[in-house]
């Protein structure tokens, strides 16, 4: 058990080495190979963060050749999805900023965003939902706060851990945690009442 | 709301943002075999967890190619810029030497200098000054200043690709 995870491990780190070493190169094979690997990752993470559709394949291009142009910055010591994440949070908060002239610097909580705008058009999540269970909660989704519902993704979807969570977002790991949690608590009550 | 299960559904909550202790989520276990609305709560928390999964976002079939050709792009860019660059640090060590070095032969040899062409010392500083070091001074003052100028001319030109 513990040598499987200490196989895992060193793979991993052989993994993000590599890339590391590609993105210093300024390898556009290995560049090719990750947008691949992670675009759909990219195109979900952003729709959760910004709860519009519209945009997103601007900033995705623009999350890629901010990699392209900053590489060299990733040293390869850990999973190479928070490093992705927190640079395609940063271009959608800068696109925020030009766009509607907010001041976050000024927010108590670092790194808030502001509210997915109201449109007439169906949400993504509606768009996107697959099951019964996603058809519930597609609603709530969309007005959920932002930080809520990025924390969620980036949980539950992304499998991040804590730590890595608070990296991309620039907020204490309590703070991350109670953001998870006051998402749950806001989707739960779509389930409940029901037999398990 | 009983304070137990208050704090017993807030250790459901841990455990599922991050995971708790071994020894918690033990007796999260047992307090879960006897406690009917805690066991509702981890369901319904797990539903939420599952519904989550249930998103499949459309992803434009052409995006990737978009993206491929914008990395070209920018890749041929930088590396367009890459020789020039070393042209400029060449030049301006260039510069440096020349600067340096006509210094170097005025003090050093200006005397020598000034007696086999018959001609003062002012005079043949004056003219090292005007046809050496001052122009390799330009030089070395004015280079480093056009990669910056070349690089917002390639941001220019990006803009408008």
């Amino acid at each position: 058990m513990f040598e499987d995870e200490l196989i895992s491990r060193t793979s991993m780190q052989s993994d993000t080495q590599q890339i590391a070493l590609g993105l210093r190169q300024g390898d556009l094979a290995v560049l090719e190979a990750l947008v691949e690997q992670y675009q759909y990752r990219l195109v979900r993470y952003l729709i959760y963060l910004l709860g519009r559709r519209d945009g997103v394949d601007d900033l995705v291009q623009e999350t890629w050749l901010r990699v392209l142009e900053r590489g060299s910055s990733y040293d390869g010591h850990s999973r190479f999805e928070p490093w992705l994440f927190r640079v395609a949070r940063n271009i959608a908060l800068d696109a925020m900023r030009k766009r509607q002239n907010l001041s976050l610097d000024s927010d108590d909580d670092d790194g808030r965003l502001p509210p997915s705008p109201a449109s007439m058009e169906p949400s993504p999540f509606t768009l996107a939902s697959r099951t019964e269970d996603a058809d519930r909660l597609a609603h709530s989704l969309q007005t959920l706060d932002p930080v809520h519902r990025e924390a969620l993704v980036l949980r539950f979807q992304e499998d991040l851990s804590l730590q890595e969570i608070s990296a991309i977002v620039g907020a204490p790991v309590s703070t991350v945690a109670s953001r998870i949690y006051r998402g749950l608590a806001t989707l739960r009550p779509q389930f409940e009442g029901e037999t398990a | 709301m009983n304070i137990d299960h208050e704090s017993f559904q807030h250790m459901i909550d841990e455990s599922l943002a991050g995971g708790i202790s071994a020894e918690r989520e033990k007796s999260l276990r047992d307090h879960l075999h006897t406690c009917a609305p805690c066991q509702e709560y981890l369901s319904a928390s797990n539903k939420v967890i599952a519904g989550l999964g249930g998103f499949s976002f459309e992803v434009d079939s052409t995006l990737n190619d978009r993206v491929f050709a914008a990395l070209r792009l920018r890749a041929q860019q930088v590396q367009a810029a890459q020789p020039r660059r070393r042209q400029w640090v060449l030049i301006s060590l260039a510069a440096v030497v020349l600067t340096m070095g006509g210094s170097f032969v005025d003090l050093r040899f200006g005397d020598l200098i000034a007696s086999v062409f018959d001609i003062q010392r002012t005079q043949l500083q004056h003219g090292l000054l005007a046809f050496w070091i001052v122009p390799s001074l330009c030089v070395l003052l004015l280079f480093p200043l056009l990669p910056l100028l070349s690089k917002a001319g390639t941001r220019r030109q990006g803009r408008i690709l």
